[in-house]
């Protein structure tokens, strides 16, 4: 349990930051994780999937009942946690896009920020960066690959 | 399709992938496509990743959150505890004790496992307000026939440090709960207790060291709650 909480509390913590909005809530979140993770230990199979991805659906289970608890004490609920299942998945998704994004490389990162997010052409951002439009344009395309590269380290599977 | 052509083409395969060509630049890199089963290939993959790129939030691309150090000690002192209490749990059964005794002590793991779902009780959670970074103090409260049991959970302060526990009355008079000691690494529970009734108790609290933490009880919460039942059941 303790290298499983090396390898993956950083990760957890920070999308349950994400989800839920709170760090405090976030710890509770990640602790309550590693505590049914440990109780559940022997159900835990490699063959059907990676460690990550079962302490993530074990998260799962905890941001929505965190919503639940909240939800049943009305003198505690300020602005509560949605309880449903499908803003966790997509938070899920983004957050791992996010966590790729920030493990790239800053060129590629920087270039796919502008020309893709701020939707900037591609020769004013080479004037800015001070290098051809070609350079953009291979940045473009190596940092999609690197993105990809990233996914597949951190086990997203589509 | 030569190597060499690929080269040149595949550069701009990004910029395709992302719709970012202008329509000369987009039929050269398709008619390209054509002939080349690789670079199609390729295609395919840098169009899976482009089509995850809306789902991100370009703002959120600075360092992620880090949890604190002491939150890995924490959840190996809570794995200890509930490890320790399955074992004495175990034994109180084996030698034909009351299961009041393993009750007692799946009160002390509620503390530690927080609500996992099974709804509200009786006991009240308490959370104490500007404490110091890294320092958590919580504690939960259970109304009993001889007054309040009081499950502590302290983390984050010296270790061996003196903690000594008082409920306010609602005259403002302090009812002692005992002490304990925290020790870092140890358990970071303790059950005490105070003769002063839950309902007329407003205010838990701790002196540790020489720093003094308060949490007001809020029974307000508590009614609101209490009579929407009533309402409910009339």
């Amino acid at each position: 349990m303790r290298e499983a909480y090396a390898a993956h509390a950083a990760e957890l913590f920070g999308f349950a930051v994400r989800s839920l909005g709170d760090a405090g809530l976030a710890e509770e979140a990640v602790q309550e994780t590693f505590l049914r993770a440990w109780r559940a230990g022997e159900r835990f199979d490699p063959q059907i999937g990676s460690l990550r991805t079962w302490l993530f659906a074990i998260l799962r289970n905890v941001v929505i009942d965190l919503g639940r608890a909240r939800a049943a004490r009305p003198g505690v609920a300020e602005g509560g946690i949605e309880p449903s299942v499908e803003p966790f998945d997509e938070a899920l998704l983004a957050w791992q896009i996010e966590e790729a994004m920030r493990r790239i490389g800053e060129d590629h990162r920087k270039v796919l920020i502008e020309t893709y997010y701020r939707g900037r052409p591609y020769a004013e951002v080479a004037a800015e960066l001070g290098v051809p439009e070609g350079t953009v344009k291979s940045r473009v395309y190596y940092g999609l690959r690197a993105l990809r590269v990233v996914l597949e380290e951190m086990g997203y599977d589509d | 399709m030569t190597t060499e052509g690929c080269r040149h083409w595949k550069e701009s395969l990004g910029a395709y992938a992302l719709d970012h060509l202008s329509a000369d630049e987009r039929a050269g890199v398709e008619a390209h496509l054509e002939g080349c089963a690789r670079c199609r290939a390729e295609v395919e993959s840098l169009l899976a990743v482009s089509h995850l790129l809306p789902h991100a939030d370009p703002e959120r691309f600075g360092p992620a959150p880090q949890p604190p150090a002491e939150l890995g000690r924490r959840v190996a002192a809570t794995i200890r505890a509930e490890r320790r209490s399955t074992r004495r749990q175990r034994l109180r059964w084996g030698l034909g004790l009351s299961g009041a005794a393993a009750v007692a002590t799946a009160a002390v793991l509620a503390i530690l496992v927080l609500s996992s779902g099974e709804g509200p009780g009786p006991e009240q959670h308490v959370a104490f307000r500007s404490l110091p970074d890294g320092v958590k103090v919580a504690a939960t409260l259970e109304p009993q026939a001889f007054g309040t049991e009081i499950h502590m959970y302290v983390s984050g302060i010296s270790s061996g440090t003196l903690c000594r526990v008082y409920m306010k009355g609602p005259d403002g008079t302090a009812i002692s709960a005992g002490s304990f000691r925290y020790r870092w690494g140890a358990d970071a529970s303790a059950v005490l207790s105070a003769a002063l009734d839950l309902s007329r108790a407003r205010a838990l609290v701790v002196h540790a060291g020489n720093r003094t933490f308060v949490a007001p009880l809020d029974h307000v919460a508590t009614t609101a709650s209490t009579q929407r039942q009533e309402e409910a059941t009339t």
